[in-house]
């Protein structure tokens, strides 16, 4: 793989490159002599991780001073961390928003003891809009539990300053960082004037024993919670110092208050709304707030508008700022701004109009009257199994086997990763979703005060995770469940991590020595026997497993791709499976109970009849269709009559 | 301000479906960007649930020369609703979906004929619109039909390249033919083959679609 010269120590001092905001937070801890990163996957965190795997497989010079983790979960990882700085290293932690729920059981502690003589930061990558993530929970409020300072970056370049700042205070201050990024800064992408590589001074660190530090419970857990307000009352003090917060001056007796990227919203409706005037204070440091700082920016005004995403959190510590320092400004912000979904310029002006009585530009009002009108007609997309997908074909068979969970009647527990997609329509099934392993674990709880069948599903990654103890505790208490467990060998909703113990780890031993007696493996493209499985593993008492074991279709496909043009290449004969549909009699079984993408109602050309037909370029030849056409009309075929054949390449064999 | 000034923002929306290559094209229009010397270059792009059949899009925000007033700078990754002034959409449905609200009477549309229907329409539960319609929609905006074309990139990318995929690098190049960025065909080429694996065939297409626009636009 070549290598990516932003990332290398080539690259030098005072350059500018584009990065992403994760990437350029990469290459600050990269200057920032960071020695170790673990984490468990999550969007809008995840490609941190990878683009540090793909650094030291590029630089394998860099290997034995910098190590990456993918943890098991996310309080794994946080405490992997903590280790690692307990030995002087420089640790990331990054996670996605609702990692922060498993981490902060250990965060807790870690932060009462502190992460000297090294330094901790966690990246939180937090999820307005819920773009790629179950909710949008508000995880900020967890700094004010800790008293983990937090700071967020408005753009590329200040991820990229700032978490080098980051790793200074927290080695300065003995206490974890709590960088908070969002899926927009993570993912937008500007120019970033980088600074020169620097190394660890050292491979490893040194653990040096203290009991009093390390071991946050009594007698120490008091004495730790007094230095924790030392630490973190001295790191207030010293905000204005840092230089992260910023105040933009204007004359005007309305100034706003903002950060990250809801900054960005304002600044660009208040200009577009001609008031330049307005005097901005854009925070980098979200907590602790400096009374001083934020009192000499408000004494003047008549009105502060609070400008953040969510819950009102900044707006709160504000509030309570001006009733110590009776100032008399009106602060808005939570009852004119909605506390759900993600901003945008257009939403922030509309607000700040509203507020200052001017008017939203005409522009923007006459295109929102038009995609109004016709806004109703746009059929919706749901994000969807992928063509070929197991996890489709697995839900398609359990419908068949229970009769559509009617005949017995069954209850289906869903949890988090592809199979979250099974909610949507055609499908429908999942009857709810808690958290990683919430699924099973409140299988466990119905078992016992229903007589309804259950099928909780979990996939391979979910299972590491946090899916062992409760499966642990379902066999314990002998809960009658039909455990599905998803063996993709991926970590597929994330972008294709390797879960954890890929290789080393197997379920099948490991879930019999457990104690489940009743284990059955399925290829779920072998349709019949799959349903039959179900059948009879619901038919049993206790905890019953069947492992579903198909690799995640876009890597199998991305395998067969790569062997294709390798064979092109060498202008080798390949053959592969491709189907089609012949004298389609338009009974709708394939699109009720599969609804794959690749199958598209169109009109034959020849008799003008609505028929269904096969994407060439979109099918995966996973061949479930054929299996369920109740009138065989779905054929593999080498030839196909509608598309060039050369496109019809997937599942190659070497001829 | 006027248009023609250096310091004035290009805002783009590339919209599709995953797996179409949005991210991909977004990715090099702002390397290009770079490469040619402008100095504001801020967009954001979707992570997370590509790939899964979902409705994809993405916003670039260009600028040649940072403004004197730096309240007239991009701050924000997203654009405003109704500041588009190019949207490239490689699927037309999505156009509606997650261009329609960053449109208005100065937006260029450049959009991909070739439908991916919804599973619910694939189920005959929601119905496509013709189109026909969705034209009718976009010439909606400015009432000039000369802002909306449609052109056959998927088919285009099939029938010469063999590669459907490639169908993001000619829409690239049919948007180059609308004129609005000033990219040169020297530098547009130097990033390709900083950047992207198969260089030569996305340089191919990138020429096919500039040509294809160009007939069809007249010379720029």
């Amino acid at each position: 793989m070549a290598i990516d010269a932003r990332f290398s120590p080539q690259a030098r001092k005072g350059e500018r490159y584009l990065f992403l905001g994760n990437e350029a937070l990469i290459r600050g801890c990269l200057e920032a002599c960071v020695g170790f990163i673990a984490q468990y996957p999550g969007t809008p965190t995840s490609d941190i991780g990878e683009t540090f795997k793909d650094i030291l497989e590029q630089q394998p010079e860099l290997q034995e001073y910098i190590v990456h983790h993918w943890s098991v979960n996310e309080a794994v990882a946080t405490s992997s961390c903590a280790g690692a700085a307990w030995a002087g290293i420089r640790a990331l932690n990054p996670m996605k928003h609702v990692g922060m729920n498993v981490a902060s059981d250990a965060l807790h502690s870690i932060t009462l003891a502190g992460p000297n003589p090294g330094a901790l930061v966690l990246v939180v990558g937090s999820d307005p809009g819920s773009l790629g993530s179950h909710h949008e929970q508000n995880e900020r409020f967890f700094t004010w539990m800790h008293h983990t300072p937090m700071i967020e970056p408005h753009s590329p370049q200040e991820c990229h300053d700032w978490i080098k700042l980051a790793f200074d205070l927290s080695e300065r201050y003995d206490l974890p960082v709590y960088f908070r990024t969002s899926t927009r800064s993570a993912h937008s992408r500007g120019k970033v004037e980088i600074g020169d590589f620097k190394l660890p001074p050292r491979p490893k660190g040194e653990f040096a024993r203290s009991t009093s530090k390390y071991c946050s419970l009594p007698p120490y857990a008091i004495n730790n919670h007094v230095r924790l307000y030392e630490r973190i009352n001295a790191f207030t003090r010293d905000v204005p110092s840092f230089g992260l917060n910023k105040a933009f001056p204007g004359d005007a007796k309305t100034g706003l208050i903002s950060y990250g990227i809801p900054f960005g919203y304002s600044m660009e409706a208040l200009h577009q709304l001609g008031l330049d005037d307005v005097p901005v204070l854009k925070l980098g440091i979200t907590y602790p707030l400096n009374e001083d700082e934020i009192v000499s920016f408000m004494k003047d005004l008549d009105q502060v508008i609070v400008v953040e995403e969510l819950e009102p959190f900044l707006e709160v510590d504000i509030r309570s700022i001006a009733q110590k320092h009776r100032i008399t400004a009106s602060i808005v912000g939570g009852e004119v701004f909605p506390r759900f979904n993600e901003f945008s310029t257009g939403l922030v002006a509309s607000c700040i109009a509203k507020l200052t009585g001017r008017t939203p530009s005409a522009r923007v009002q006459r295109s929102q009257d038009t995609f109004n009108s016709y806004k109703a007609r746009i059929p919706s997309r749901y994000p969807t199994f992928c063509p070929g997908c197991p996890e489709r074909a697995m839900g398609m068979a359990i419908k068949k086997a229970t009769k559509d969970l009617t005949d017995p009647k069954t209850i289906i527990a869903g949890d988090i990763g592809c199979y979250v997609m099974l909610i949507n329509p055609p499908l429908k099934m999942s009857d709810f979703i808690i958290c990683m392993s919430g699924g099973l674990s409140a299988a466990i709880g119905l078992s016992k005060k229903t007589d309804d069948k259950i099928i909780a599903l979990i996939g391979d990654s979910t299972l590491m995770h946090t899916g062992l103890p409760v499966l642990a505790d379902a066999i314990a208490n002998d809960a009658n469940v039909l455990l599905i467990v998803f063996d993709n060998r991926w970590v597929a909703m994330t972008g294709h991590q390797p879960p954890v113990g890929k290789g080393k780890i197997s379920f099948e031993p490991l879930i019999s020595s457990m104690g489940v007696k009743w284990i059955k493996t399925v290829d779920p493209f072998e349709v019949e026997k799959t349903v039959r499985a179900i059948q009879d593993g619901l038919k049993q008492e206790g905890l019953k497993v069947i492992l579903c074991q198909r690799e995640c279709a876009l890597m199998a496909k991305r395998g067969y791709d790569a062997e294709r043009r390798k064979l092109k290449s060498r202008n080798e004969q390949y053959a592969y499976d491709a189907y089609q549909v012949y004298n389609c009699v338009l009974c709708e079984k394939c699109t009720e109970m599969l609804s794959c993408p690749a199958m598209r109602r169109t009109t034959d050309d020849v008799t003008g009849m609505t028929v269904m037909r096969i994407d060439e370029d979109r099918c995966s030849s996973c061949s479930v269709c054929k299996q369920i056409c109740p009138h065989n009309r779905i054929k593999r075929t080498a030839f196909n009559p509608h598309l060039d054949t050369r496109l019809q390449l997937r599942r190659i064999e070497k001829q | 301000m006027s248009d023609n000034d250096d310091t004035r923002i290009i805002n783009v929306v590339i919209v599709g479906t995953a797996g179409q290559g949005v991210i991909t094209l977004k990715r090099l229009v702002e390397f290009i960007a770079a490469e040619s010397g402008y100095e504001g270059v801020f967009g954001s792009e979707m992570h997370g649930l590509a790939q899964r059949e979902g409705a994809i899009s993405s916003h670039c925000r260009l600028q040649r020369k940072e403004s004197p007033n730096f309240r007239e700078n991009i701050f924000s990754p997203i654009i405003c609703y109704g500041d588009a002034d190019l949207v490239i959409g490689f699927e037309p449905i999505e156009v509606l979906r997650n261009a329609g609200q960053f449109a208005s009477d100065k937006t260029t549309f450049v959009v991909n004929d070739r439908t991916i229907p919804p599973i619910m329409v694939t189920a005959g539960k929601e119905t496509y619109p013709g189109l026909d319609e969705i034209k009718a929609i976009l010439v909606g905006y400015s009432g000039d039909a000369r802002k909306v074309r449609f052109i056959n990139a998927t088919e285009l990318a099939i029938a010469k390249l063999d590669d459907a995929q490639k169908m993001n690098m000619v829409m690239f190049g049919f948007a180059l033919a609308t004129g609005i960025f000033d990219f040169t065909m020297e530098t547009c080429e130097k990033v390709i083959r900083r950047e992207l694996r198969d260089a030569d065939v996305n340089i191919t297409a990138l020429k096919l679609g500039l040509e294809g626009g160009k007939a069809l636009l007249g010379s720029r």
